[in-house]
């Protein structure tokens, strides 16, 4: 062995960098939620202006959530425990500054594509295509820099903490390129390459997994180092930690379909969903108790120290969401809690209580030490946490109940036998008292955000002119490795392969394990995902089911743009309060040329799939101008706008054409888009001029979305199609 | 022959099957070697690598003027 000692220092530089943009991105995440709260109590705070809408500010409220705040949080606290865990300093400082930079300037692109309506419709994944290539860049970055340093490392063993990271890179980045593959049809609109039912099917596998490979296991990683830290004692059992990060890494990435149960999903792959889901539980809840068991012999501790107490409710908080999801999974709970608040409710309790206390906890611990100088106030910081902690509380138990509220609502029928609530504008109605309540929990944990984020500026100011960086020893691992505490080998076949000399060379090599990780991952994905996308039986045909015409296509992304998917669905699910209320099951042949699918995952308004034929023309224009004019209580925002904006008839033939790649028949429709959607469009004005309405409509862009609402749900109908179920007309 | 018509026509029934054996082989493998004798040790070892960094220790605060 060698008795050279290396001499270096860590990049905290670039940790204080990530730290202000996770404080500074909190806020406007928190602050963009607490507008859509506002708008969903009372309309009026949509301003009447396109780009502040609800369908628009949606998005922008959880992608700034989830990937500005919370992607800063990991990025902080991983450059932080990295260095130090693997005793060396990040593998180039350029990449670093690449990433922070690059990952900044993808939040402000997305902060001003979002509200410009400029969206996938996929959630978590609106962004459009270059800033999708942008994000596929910068992660790259990210992983050479951080696989450079794990090359780099002075310490042997690779601690559990980095597991977690190294599964993160790895499988954010599948998620990321599998689930994004689009066709572009100019610069910033693309087309998913899958249709209908498989794009669904892509969607969850990434939009599940964005939840467990960005907002669980990167965090737990931050758990597993930040908790023995503050506690000042080692995790409660290293053992039980391996157990965890394998079982999450093998069961998490087929949990996906269990947002698709009842949808025209296959049911064998909404089954495996569910029962994966259940199983998570477990691992999800030996991570908890590891956590909290750290603080074992130290539990006195938390009365003084506000960073265990935000860790403490942070991972009981994982705790409760991670009971819950499995819960929710299950078929028939999910039969009641789909569509409604009750799912907005368990993500918050995650978002809020998991990944927001475990970041403010993190960063209470982490200020000091950056900014070389005593955190400014230990008491604003416990009021920070007891604002913080009701303002989840008030926030979480109003929309529970909302969300149960709807449900029930909406399942309830009369003595009679016919539906007790047939306005879905009253069960919404309900609402109300609950969103306000909402309002002032979300209200509560901001002004708490506030008071850290005051905290730590004050903080910053009492900094040294100049950081003091100290310079760290350790010496170089050796070229070839050397087990530096041999076990004696056992006797027996069976005791050797359990002393596994193997194992702990293969813990200590990054390339074997990473290949362990991938293969975990890729195996569950295309287990599930194959099938669905290569077997005829899955996915049944429609013969009546045709092409949108270029119209309606564009009517359809206009519809996108607006993000009107947030609000309503495009999927009956064959319960008999849905087939009553809306009209026939949708089945998995209706979607094949919807490029990408529309489902929607929350009814904040009424479903629409087969809402073609429901009202006139002329009805849908009234609505659009003025919601409330024809449904009276109604919390949809105006879309004058569309009334008022001239419809782009050139720009339609770059779409067909995209559609025609992606292998949509559309015929004639190939040379002549703007002629045909022309045509459309006149009879469209021609019908609102008919009922009443105002000359010179069929110019303008609402004629496209009118169209396309006309046409929903009406291929099954005609001749060839499936029969309609007795007494479930639209 | 599409690659749609030769999926739907190969018989992949098996194919979950493996993949549960699969999957419980390396749940049973992690167990084995989490609860092999002599591991307890490497495993203590692990677990204080957060610990073992004395790089800069925090700043007491002298007064709390919050």
């Amino acid at each position: 062995m060698s008795t050279h000692v290396d001499t270096f220092s860590y990049d905290d530089a670039i940790v204080r960098k990530f730290l202000w943009a996770t404080i500074i991105w909190g806020l406007v995440g928190f602050l963009a939620g607490l507008l859509i709260a506002l708008q969903l109590a009372n309309p009026i705070f949509n301003f009447d202006i396109s780009w502040l809408s609800f369908g628009r500010l949606r998005p922008l409220h959880t992608n700034a959530v989830i990937f500005a705040f919370a992607g800063n949080a990991i990025f902080t606290g991983a450059y932080y425990s990295t260095q130090r865990l693997l005793k060396t300093r990040m593998f180039s400082d350029g990449l670093s500054n690449f990433h922070f930079w690059g990952w900044q300037a993808i939040i402000v692109a997305a902060a001003i594509t979002l509200p410009l309506g400029f969206t996938q419709a996929k959630e978590y994944a609106e962004l459009e295509w270059p800033i999708d290539i942008a994000i596929a860049v910068v992660w790259v970055a990210f992983a050479i820099n951080f696989f450079g340093t794990i090359a780099r490392r002075r310490e042997r063993h690779i601690y559990v903490a980095i597991w977690f990271y190294i599964a993160s890179i790895i499988t954010v980045a599948i998620l990321h390129i599998f689930n994004n593959l689009s066709v572009p049809a100019g610069l910033f609109k693309s087309y998913s390459l899958y249709a209908g039912v498989q794009d669904a099917f892509m969607q969850w596998w990434y939009g599940h997994n964005a939840v467990a490979f960005f907002l669980t296991t990167p965090f737990l990683g931050l758990m597993y180092y930040f908790m023995p830290k503050a506690a000042e004692r080692p995790v409660f059992s290293y053992k039980l930690s391996i157990l965890h990060f394998w079982t999450i890494v093998f069961l998490y990435i087929w949990a996906g379909p269990h947002h698709l149960h009842y949808t025209a999903l296959p049911d064998w792959a909404s089954t495996l969903g569910m029962l994966f889901s259940v199983m998570l539980w477990m691992p999800s809840w030996g991570g908890m108790v590891n956590g909290l068991l750290t603080l074992r012999g130290a539990w006195h501790k938390v009365t003084e120290e506000p960073v265990l107490k935000f860790f403490v409710v942070a991972i009981t908080a994982y705790g409760m969401s991670t009971f819950e999801g499995p819960m929710l999974s299950v078929k028939s709970v999910n039969a009641l809690a789909h569509y409604t608040d009750w799912i907005i409710a368990h993500v918050h309790t995650g978002a809020l209580g998991w990944n927001g206390l475990l970041t403010f906890g993190m960063v209470y611990w982490l200020a000091p030490r950056l900014f070389q100088a005593p955190l400014h106030s230990k008491k604003l910081a416990e009021v920070h946490f007891w604002i913080a902690s009701f303002g989840i509380l008030l926030y979480v138990a109003a929309i529970y109940s909302a969300g149960i509220t709807q449900g029930l609502m909406w399942r309830a029928f009369d003595e009679t036998g016919r539906l007790a609530y047939p306005d879905f504008v009253e069960t919404v109605m309900q609402l109300m008292p609950m969103y306000w309540v909402r309002v002032v929990g979300g209200t509560l944990y901001i002004v708490g955000a506030c008071i850290f984020a005051y905290n730590i500026f004050r903080t910053w100011q009492a900094r040294p002119k100049t950081y003091e960086v100290p310079m760290v020893s350790a010496p170089p691992l050796p070229a070839v490795y050397v087990d530096e505490h041999p076990a004696p080998v056992p006797a027996g076949a069976i005791a050797r392969f359990t002393s596994a000399g193997w194992h702990r060379r293969w813990e200590r090599l990054p390339t074997l394990f990473t290949v362990m990780v991938v293969v975990a991952v890729v195996v569950a994905s295309l287990a599930e995902i194959i099938p669905t996308f290569l077997i005829k039986s899955n996915v049944p045909t429609i013969a009546s089911v045709r092409p949108y015409t270029p119209l309606e296509l564009v009517g359809r992304d206009l519809y996108i743009r607006e993000g009107c998917f947030n609000c309503h669905s495009q999927m009956v699910r064959p319960l008999r309060h849905e087939t009553e209320r809306f009209g026939e099951y949708s089945k998995p042949g209706e979607f094949v040329y919807d490029h990408p699918f529309l489902w929607g995952s929350r009814r904040i308004g009424p479903d629409l799939a087969r809402v073609g034929g429901k009202y006139p023309d002329l009805w849908h224009l009234r609505h659009f101008e003025e919601p409330t004019s024809l449904v009276q209580n109604s919390i949809m925002p105006g879309y004058r706008h569309l009334v008022e904006r001239e419809l782009d008839f050139d720009g339609i033939q770059a779409r067909v054409d995209a559609m025609v790649m992606l292998g949509v028949p559309y015929g004639e429709a190939v040379r002549n888009a703007p002629e045909l959607a022309r045509a459309q469009a006149n009879d469209v004005g021609a019908r609102i001029v008919e009922g009443g309405g105002q000359a010179g409509m069929e110019t303008r862009e609402v004629v496209a979305l009118i169209a396309y609402l006309q046409r929903l749900g009406k291929d099954i109908q005609q001749a060839g199609g499936v029969a309609a179920a007795p007494g479930a007309t639209p | 022959m599409k690659l749609v018509d030769v999926m739907s026509a190969s018989g992949l029934s098996m194919y979950a099957i493996v993949a549960l054996l699969l999957f419980v082989g390396a749940f049973v493998t992690v167990v084995i070697l989490i609860l092999a004798p002599g591991s307890a040790e490497r495993h203590r070892r692990a677990s204080r690598l957060p610990l073992d960094d004395d790089s800069r220790p925090a700043p007491q605060a002298g007064s709390d003027n919050g």
